[in-house]
């Protein structure tokens, strides 16, 4: 026992020796590693695979989920260093030039890999329209019975006001075996309306419906809290407007009393203490410009 | 005369027990458990997936680093330990005892195998909560994966019947990395202008294993699996193409001088 006390000893003082210097190396290499984040790739996605040998789906998942690192990486960096909360339209303030490289990468890697597409249908829109737009017709071409993919490439299209593609995209999609039938009726409706709210309201509740991805879902939620804001908006400057054009002295009112009184079956919900129309999330609106316009609380979680 | 080559599967099985060969196991096992545990916060709902390629990767892995470096060693062990005279000695061929040690490291590798595909499937029926079709779908690769053990330790055996351990874990691992890309051999040798190279690669690609045949992997992560037409043929060829390199093997070993 007593020979094992020494060489013990000298095992923790140096575990001790070595974590102190991997901890100062650590603090050194930070500033090299902050340098190095957004090196470019070194190998493009035909290259890993060949590469990868037989192990070519577990190094997509390796680049699947540094894809979602980089993303992640970024955004609570963001967080550190912004106030609020982070949006999906602050996706363009992050600089994710890697995305694209690394989702091709992880795609060509395993052409079947659809919950990557998806995430680049999602995320890459809001920095570059055409590589998602790219990254989906690979994912078409790789996987022609995916008529999934076919939605998210409509749903990018429609976002660049190009309904008549948005509407052919459909189409294709609708002529795939087992699609649902509004698939069809999206083509129809983004050619005859593509811009209109309900359009795009129904478009959103079809991509929260078919979605299996959480932040996808979180999303859509969010673009559909917008939409009704901009529904409630359009009904309460109505109201607002009524009430200025019918007070004695064309006055913009000073509280939500009396306010809906000539519109007893509007949709709105309103907090029963104050009279105040209240937005998706329960947070009542707030009067603005002197009570003649309305405007989310600051505290509300709906998006501007 | 099988009775002889049985009780040399036997020993060389028992031998690789007892070189603990089978440990490698337990570390596939605490690799599963760790991805089923973190992976779920890592990989955005896509565990099952990941699940699939990771153990079946490692499985594959783990098979190819038994079959070469226990391989190679299975004949090397006995001349260096001098074993091999009192075998031979015996009414044994010297074929039988090549094929006695292939079948024994081929019934560990089946060991292992097996072993490490209850373990995908538990970890599978663990991140689904319960039974789920891909937990069966992964049993035609693991059969396909063990084919391609099967080659690769025959491959292994064929050049220790020759040469040393280290040598020969080389070349069987090139072998193991050119199998993978033999299919790009052919592909090389038709876009080729020259006569003489395009037969040459041709030559090579019907000569080396086609590895390729066997990696479904990824599809089987996705629940697709091999048509049935197409894993028998990629079975019968590891079967043709084991008992080639089997003979091959036994017909250097026969004419080696151990004076």
């Amino acid at each position: 026992m007593k020979r094992e006390v020494l060489p013990i000893i000298v095992l923790l003082l140096g575990l001790g020796a070595v974590v102190a210097l991997a901890h100062s190396i650590d603090k050194r290499r930070d500033d090299n590693a902050r340098r190095f984040q957004d090196e470019q790739l070194y190998l493009n996605g035909l290259a890993a695979k060949r590469l990868s040998l037989a192990f070519n789906g577990l190094a997509a998942d390796w680049y699947w989920m540094r894809s979602l690192q980089y993303v992640g990486g970024k955004i609570v960096n963001y967080e550190d260093t912004h106030t609020g909360q982070f949006q999906m339209n602050d996706l363009s303030k992050l600089d994710l030039r890697l995305l694209a490289g690394l989702l091709d990468v992880t795609t060509t890697l395993d052409p079947q890999f659809i919950p990557a597409y998806e995430y680049g249908a999602v995320i890459l829109p809001e920095i570059s329209p055409d590589q998602a737009i790219i990254l989906l017709n690979k994912g078409i071409a790789a996987n022609p019975s995916s008529w999934r993919l076919h939605q998210h490439l409509g749903y990018i299209y429609w976002q660049r006001q190009d309904y008549e593609r948005a509407s052919a995209v459909y189409a294709a999609g609708a002529k795939l075996p087992g699609v649902p039938a509004w698939m069809e009726a999206m083509a129809a409706r983004m050619k005859a309306e593509g811009g209109s709210r309900d359009a795009a309201r129904e478009m959103y509740w079809h991509l929260q419906e078919t979605s299996e991805d959480p932040a996808v879902k979180d999303m859509v939620r969010r673009h559909l809290m917008r939409l009704d804001w901009l529904d409630d908006r359009d009904v309460i400057r109505h109201a607002l407007l009524y009430y200025q054009d019918h007070s004695r002295d064309g006055r913009c009112p000073t509280s939500w009393r009396g306010v809906f009184a000539e519109f007893p079956g509007t949709r709105l919900r309103f907090d029963p203490a104050t009279g105040a129309p209240l937005d998706s999330t329960g947070v009542p609106y707030r009067l603005v410009n002197g009570g003649c316009n309305v405007d989310l609380d600051p505290n509300s979680e709906v998006p501007h | 005369m099988a009775g002889r080559t049985i009780a040399i599967a036997r020993n060389a099985f028992r031998e690789a027990v007892r070189d603990r060969v089978l440990y490698n196991l337990v570390l596939f096992a605490l690799l599963l458990i760790g991805s089923a545990i973190f992976l779920g916060e890592l990989s955005a709902g896509q565990e099952a997936k990941i699940i699939v390629d990771l153990g079946l990767s490692a499985m594959l892995l783990f098979g190819a680093f038994i079959a070469i470096f226990v391989g190679v060693g299975l004949v090397y062990k006995e001349i260096e330990r001098r074993t091999l005279y009192a075998i031979l000695s015996k009414p044994i061929g010297r074929g039988q005892f090549l094929v006695g040690k292939y079948i024994g490291l081929s019934l560990t590798l089946l060991v292992n195998v097996v072993v490490m595909g209850i373990g995908v499937t538990l970890a599978l029926v663990y991140v689904r909560r319960g039974l789920d079709p891909l937990a069966f779908k992964i049993w035609p690769a693991i059969v396909l994966i063990y084919f391609e053990l099967l080659i690769i330790t025959a491959v292994a055996l064929v050049f220790s019947s020759f040469s040393s351990p280290a040598l020969s874990a080389l070349l069987t691992f090139f072998v193991f990395v050119i199998g993978h890309f033999s299919a790009d051999l052919k592909l090389l040798g038709n876009s080729s202008g020259s006569l003489v190279t395009r037969f040459l690669l041709r030559g090579l690609y019907y000569l080396l294993p086609n590895l390729s045949n066997y990696s479904v992997i990824t599809a089987t992560a996705h629940g697709i699996t091999p048509e049935p037409q197409v894993a028998i043929v990629s079975a019968a060829y590891g079967v043709v193409y084991v008992v080639v390199l089997l003979a091959l093997a036994s017909l250097i070993f026969g004419r080696r001088n151990f004076k």
